[in-house]
Order: C-alpha cells, then structure tokens, then sequence
C-alpha cells in the first residue's frame, strides 16, 4: 500500500503539535492514573520549554541534515512567499505572523495580577533536630515489659483505654455485657488471644498484636476528634475544612507524603506545626497546628500510628549512622 | 509521514483519548447488585467496618454518641431512632437499603460525613464491605426486623419520574409560582438563603436547626442536582420541619420547583488576587450604591478556627465575597456574606473563657457543639475583619494569615455589628502579634477607617473606607500595582460564635491596578514591525531567486 507523503515541512509542524500535546494533556491524564488523585498534575512550563526545545532541535538535524532535506523542508515555505498559494493568502500571512509576534510580546511583559507563586518545600530539613531523627513510635513497637502488662491487665479483664474512648467502651460493655472488654474487638489476633487467656497460655506475639490492635483504635479515635476536620476521614487531605485553606491539608494517601519521612520527623511535624516550619517552607501558609500545645506526647504518637494505617502507608526506616 | 508510523501516532492519540474519559468516570454511588444476605458472619464483617471508621462519631452503640459526636453540628446520626433524613422512600418511612449505601458511598456534603467509596479513595470502603457496615447498621434500629415495615415491601418508595423536563426560562418561571404556593419562602427565606424563620428554633438535643441556605450547592447534603432536589420535597426529611409535597404539588409541579431552586445556586469565583480598580470620584459610602457593580468579586473561602484552642468546626460563615474600588486619596471595600440572623446584642459576660480546653493533655481542645457556649439569639454580635500584614512583605515572606506573629504584626479592620445597631463608629483599628493575645485597638486619634452595613434577607454587607496613606505606622499603606496579602475573620453571633471561636480566610491579595506603561505598547509595536519587515524581505528575495532562475 503506498502511504502519501506530506512532506519534511508537515511532518515538522505535525510533530510539534504532538509533542506539545502530549505534554500538556498527556502527561497530565497519565499522572491522574499513578496517581490516582482527583486533579491532574500540571506540568510546569519549564519543563515544557525544555521538551519543545529538544523536540526543535532534533528537527533542525533533521532538516539540514542534506541539502535535498533543507530543500524539501523549505519548499511549501518558498511556495507560500512567491505567493505559489495565492496573493491573498500571501498578504494575509505575511501580516498575521507580525501581529502574532507583537502579541506575544505584549502578553509576555504586560503586568498581570496573579498571585505571586511561592515555591515551597514540603518536608524541609533544615531546622529538623537530628535527634529526632532515630526516635520510633513507641506505640507501634511495644517493649517486652509493656505487652507483659497489657497480658496481666487482659488476663484480669481490667483493660483500660485512653479517656476519650472509655467512657463509650463503658457505654458498651453494659449494653453487650460481654465476657471480657477485648471482645469489642473482630479481629484475628484479639480473638486468639482471648483464647488463649481461657486455655491459661499466653503468647507474648499474640498479645503484642492484640495490644497494636488497642493502641490502633484508640489512635483513630484522636485522630477522628482532633485531624479528621482538615485531613479528612480518608486520610487524603479533604476534610470538611479542607476547602478553606489555600494551602490544603497533606493528603496521607499520596506517595510522596509521609511515606517519605521517617516517623521522627512526622513527630516533629506535628508537635510544631505550621509555626515551627522554616522560612522555605512558607510557615506563614499552613493551617497546621502546634500540637504540642494540645496533645500529650502519647496521644501524638497514637495518632501518627493511626494516621500512617489509615492511609495504608509506613514510614520510611531511618538511616543507620 | 510513513504508514506505521502514522498509525503509532493515531494509536496514541486513541489512547489518550481514552485515558482522559477514564479520568472523568464517576464514582459508582449505586451498587451494582442489591444487598448481600445478611448472614452471621456478614453482620461481623460489617462490625469490624464499624468498629475502625464509624464508631468514633457514632459510637460504639449506633447513638450517635462515639468521642467525637460531640463537637459536631449536625450531630451524628443516632442509629436506634430508625430515623433516616434522606430517603427514596415516603415521609415517615424507613429508607431502603440503597439510599443507606447512597449516604455511605456519597457522605453528606456540609458535615463530617465523608464519601467512604474506595472508587474515590484508596482508603475507601470496597462495594461489599460497604454493604457489610449498613447490614450492622440496620442492626441498631429495630424498625428494620419489621417485615412491615419495609418500605420497598409495602410500597413506599417514590421513584424518580423519567420524564424530568428541559431547564427553560418558562419552567422556571413556573417554578417561582411553585415556590410561592408551597410557601418555601417561609422558612428558606424569599431568595432561598435559608433566612425565613424569624425564631431561632432548637431541635430536642438543643441543637439550632439550621434551615438550608439553597443558594450554596456544596452544602446541600443530599446533592445540588435538580434529581436530588426534586427527591428531597418528594420525600421530605425526616425528624425535621421539612414536610414532603407529593400530596400538594404534582409532578410537573415538583420539577418545575426544582429547577427554580436548581436556578439560586451561587458560582463561586476562584481568583486569589483581588483587582481593585480606579474610580472617578467620590468612592461609594453605601453597601446598596450601584457603582458596586463595577468592581471585580473575588470570593473567599473561610474554615473554622482549628489552628488553636478553643478549636471550632461548626462555623456558619464560610464564604464572603469582597469588592474593593479606589481613587486618588482613597480605598474602599465591600464584603459580603449570608447570615440569616441579624445578631446586633453582645454580652461579654457570656463569653468562653477557653481555661481547661486550652491544656496540653485536656479531653479535647475543641469547643463542644452544644453547651459550651450559647448559640441562640440576643447574645453575641455579627462581626467582620479585614486583615492586612503592616509591613509589605519582602519576597514571599509575610506574617501568619492566623493573626500575624510576634515579629510581623498584622493590621485588623474590626466591624461590629452591635456598634452599628446602637448608631455608634462601628469599625474599629487593632494590631495583632499572634492569636495568643486579643486584639489591641489602635488609639482614637488613629482610627480613620469609615463603615456602613446593612442587613437585608438573610445577607450581611459592609463597606469600609480609608485613606489609601495615613501617617501611622502601624497601618496598612496602599499602593498601586503591588500584591497586598488580604484576608478575613469572621462572626456569626447567633452561633455563638467570638473571640478566637470564629471562621477565618487564608491570604489572598488584593491588587491596586496601574495604569499600564507606555513602554510595554512600544515594544509590541517594535516587534510588530521587525517581524513584519523580515517577512517582506524574505518574500523579495524568493521572488528575486525565482526570476535569477
């Protein structure tokens, strides 16, 4: 089958059109499908400077690569300006091309008013304290001596929860009346563990991961009364007051956020908050909140617990020095 | 091009196409198979759903009563009542199974009811867990072990006509009369802000009934679409004044209204830079003057005070819309947003002294939605601020936009709506150094800030004017073509709302537009004409290349 030529002169325009296509519709659909956010990604207009420069050079090697090339590439060009495609057309060309230049060069300098863009680092180092870097949610890793006071505590039925969260358990065991508080629980590891306390054999793994299992609810429970507002039941930053703040809440759920910090650091994030954000990182913009001055250091700690299982993501391993 | 080549291109083409549709595909928030039967083991699954998302504001009975109900308004819903507000089914009726897993995948826009769809979030509940958490849910109300009363089973469902007529001037029109006849007006107020009722009425929990503001479609809880509306005044909402219609309207009727409600609802801008533009003359005083209408709206959106205790996330404001117009001396702005109680009363006595809230360890550093503090009428005061960093920032920096900070001082125009009431200077200057100290009023001398307000269905609007330079140095200075960070708190008296209780803005600017340099037309001209000559001399020189040949 013979396909008909265009020419090396459409086939550059084409090409142009393409690439500039793909990067400013392409690239974006794609980042909704990794990304899976609600919004595309824009591309931002360096980047595309810098494809379109690519793209136009490797069609300048192209075209001048022979004289047979140069001619080809030229010849609709030659034939417009001999007037080859008629006068009119010629004329109106020859002053369309002016006017678009002069244009552009009145909308590139004229002054607008849009809001000044301030670049901004998300997680910024520079007054992060080093010593916080190795801490690790006590939480999430319970010593020995802690899941053998939780067994005692499970083994008497004198389980005990945060005060937030009491008073509904409270609310519960009379209505349920149940053999043991953990019963609250549906969960595998809970179950086996009353088991075990009936069968008078307690394993210190399957405890560990009933006392996670506590420790987990109480945290969504925090998390529920003091993050949920911003951050949002689904964790991904789109909370009921989520909208009115020009600098939203982080979403967890995206795969540069706190997967890419160490838990120390999430810590650290939330005990300053906005205010204790170094300049680069615009502190002035963020809505965070200095938790410090609300929270204990345990309900922190259970809420990051939360936080990172909600969003089903884990913390980055620090680095050993 | 050669073939396969060309075919490549076209492929991607098609595949990009096709990506961009997927990007676009709506979330399912209808099943695609009714409900699962509700074994033993199912109603546990559906338990441990519960359990981990939906106690903590339900609680672990279904009361409505888990750890964090009791700062919310609306409150959560108590699951024992078998009282369910938005339904497919007749007034009084229990809901169906798939308006249950409607609420649960959609959430309820205005409240802390969350769309839980995993089509939406990863996170999300998958379609069977899902059904899971409404099989342990019907668990909570014994309405749903009566076979009779099942609304599908007796047929009590009102279905959705598919005859739902084009939107067209006339059928709105209808739709006016509609509204006149059911008399809407009498508690949605004569242009829907929700303004009406002049009581202020509290439901059996001592909760303020909020009657909906129309014009805001992102609060409408059950969806802003025309379908969603028409269902709402089909079905009416349980446990609240709103009655059903089906007996007084028929359908066209019903269509018609609710294509006219469809016809209030606001758009909102999205512009964060606020263009003031020069006017000739004297700038209006008046919030009613019709030069108004020649200045740009940029309209801001506002979030409770969350940042510090004492926390609120009940807020009523969360839209205003400012205008902002200036001539040589001076600047003048207008600010706007609903309220559907004019609050012109402020008792000091009654405010929230926020002690034990505001202690590391306290039970919780928010303010309780009921209780706390009054909500009601006759008791706090509508108010406003404008806020503005005193010195311009250098680069980007500027002040927190939650009351500046202890180096970088902000600059609040205060208006009071209680003042105005009493005929006195209703704005008031003040500094601020962070949210941890209150306000501090700048000295009489200093205070040159004018304001007049009026209050009329259900919508606040006040103007305040200044000289666009004042001699104080803890002033705001205005000047042309630079970006001044604005943004607003703001009151809502009978939601008991004052002092750090309150909503507020992020920054945004407002821009004093100047003229443009002349500069800029010549260089467009200049390139213009060297284009213009180049393409000239190309053409001459291939028309001379073609005689040579």
């Amino acid at each position: 089958m013979k396909t008909p030529r265009i020419g090396s002169f459409w086939t550059a325009v084409l090409t142009l059109l393409i690439v500039y296509g793909l990067v400013k519709w392409g690239i974006p659909a794609v980042s909704r499908e990794v990304t899976t956010l609600p919004f595309p990604l824009p591309v931002p207009g360096t980047l595309m400077f810098f494809y379109m420069m690519l793209t136009l050079i490797a069609l300048f090697l192209m075209i001048s690569f022979s004289d047979e090339a140069l001619d080809d590439f030229l010849r609709p060009i030659k034939k417009l300006l001999r007037g080859g495609y008629g006068k009119a057309f010629r004329a109106a060309f020859l002053l369309a091309v002016p006017l678009l230049a002069g244009w552009q060069v009145y909308e590139t300098i004229v002054p607008r008013a849009e809001a000044p863009v301030s670049l901004r680092i998300q997680h910024p180092s520079s007054n992060f304290p080093k010593s916080s870097e190795a801490l690790k949610n006590p939480f999430a890793s319970p010593t020995e001596a802690q899941v053998a006071a939780f067994i005692e505590q499970a083994k008497a039925n004198e389980v005990t929860f945060v005060p937030q969260v009491q008073e509904d358990v409270d609310n519960w065991m009379n209505e349920a009346d149940p053999d043991h508080v953990l019963e609250l629980f549906a969960s595998a590891p809970v179950k086996k563990l009353l088991a075990q306390i009936k069968a008078g054999k307690v394993e210190p793994e399957t405890a560990k991961a009933a006392l996670l299992e506590k420790n987990l609810f109480e945290g969504r429970a925090l998390y529920a009364m003091n993050c949920r507002a911003c951050h949002g039941d689904s964790t991904a930053g789109d909370g009921p007051m989520a909208d009115g703040f020009k600098l939203r809440p982080i979403n967890f759920t995206d795969n540069g956020t706190i997967e890419t910090i160490v838990e120390g650091y999430t810590f650290w994030r939330v005990a300053n908050g906005g205010p204790g954000l170094p300049v680069e990182a615009t502190p002035w913009d963020s809505a965070m909140p200095e938790w410090k001055l609300s929270l204990t250091e345990e309900e922190r700690w259970k809420i990051i617990l939360a936080e990172y299982n909600l969003a089903q993501k884990t913390p980055r391993i620090p680095e050993s020095h | 091009m050669p073939g396969p080549l060309k075919n490549k291109f076209m492929g991607i083409a098609v595949a990009l196409a096709l990506l961009a549709y997927a990007g676009t595909v709506q979330a399912a928030s209808k099943p695609s198979q009714p409900m699962p039967e509700a074994t033993e083991d199912f109603v546990e699954k559906g338990r441990g759903v519960y359990l981990g998302r939906c106690s903590f504001c339900h609680g672990l009975l279904g009361d409505g009563e888990g750890p964090a109900a009791k700062y919310l308004d609306p409150r959560p819903r108590d699951f024992t009542l078998g009282t369910f507000k938005f339904r497919t089914t007749q007034s009084g009726q229990l809901p169906t199974d798939a308006d249950l897993f409607r609420t649960v995948s959609r959430g309820l826009p205005g409240t802390a009811m969350q769309s839980f769809d995993s089509d939406l979030f990863k996170n999300g509940l998958s379609e069977t867990e899902r059904w899971q958490v409404i099989a342990y849910i019907k668990t909570f109300a014994q309405e749903f072990k009566d076979p009779e009363l099942d609304p599908v089973k007796s047929g009590k469902v009102v279905t959705l006509p598919s005859n739902r007529p084009p939107y067209t001037p006339e059928l709105v029109a209808k739709g006016k009369e509609a509204f006149k006849k059911a008399k809407c007006s009498s508690c949605h107020g004569m242009l829907g802000r929700g303004d009406g009722n002049k009581e202020f009425r509290k439901d059996d929990w001592g909760f303020p009934i909020r009657i909906r503001n129309v014009t805001h479609p992102w609060k409408i809880k059950a969806g802003s679409e025309v379908e969603d509306i028409y269902m709402r005044f089909s079905t009416g909402i349980n446990g609240t004044p709103m009655p059903s219609f089906v007996k007084s309207m028929n359908e066209d009727e019903r269509w018609a209204l609710a294509n006219y409600i469809k016809s209030f609802q606001y758009q909102r801008t999205a512009n964060q830079v606020l263009k003031a533009k020069p006017h000739d003359g004297g700038l209006p005083d008046s919030p009613e003057d019709a030069t108004w209408d020649q200045a740009e709206r940029m309209d801001m959106r506002l979030a409770g005070q969350v940042i510090s205790a004492p926390r609120w996330q009940n807020p009523s404001i969360e839209l205003v819309t400012v205008r902002a117009l200036f001539n040589d001396t001076d600047i003048a702005f207008r600010i706007e947003w609903d309220d559907p109680f004019k609050d012109t009363v402020h008792k000091s006595d009654k405010e929230f002294k926020p002690t034990a809230i505001a202690k590391v360890g306290a039970f919780s550093s928010y303010v309780e939605a009921n209780g706390m503090v009054p909500r009601g009428l006759e008791t706090f005061r509508d108010s406003i601020a404008l806020q503005f960093p005193v010195k311009q920032p250098d680069g980007t920096k500027k002040p927190h936009f939650y009351r500046g900070g202890s180096s970088d001082q902000v600059h609040l125009w205060v208006w009071k709506a209680d003042l105005d009431a009493k005929g006195e200077k209703a704005t008031e200057e003040g500094n601020a150094r962070g949210w941890k100290q209150a306000i501090k009023a700048q000295a009489k001398d200093a205070q040159q800030i004018t304001g007049k307000a009026k209050w009329d269905q259900g919508r606040w609007s006040v103007v305040m004017k200044r000289p666009l330079s004042t001699p104080d140095k803890n002033d705001v200075q205005f000047s042309k073509g630079i970006f001044i960070p604005m943004s607003v708190n703001a009151w809502d008296g009978s939601n008991g709302e004052h002092g750090l209780i309150m909503s507020l803005s992020s920054w945004h600017y407002v821009f004093l537009e100047a003229p443009t340099p002349i500069g800029i037309y010549i260089y467009s001209v200049l390139a213009f004409l060297i284009i213009g000559g180049l393409g000239l001399w190309l053409k001459r020189k291939t028309e001379q290349e073609e005689t040579l040949s």
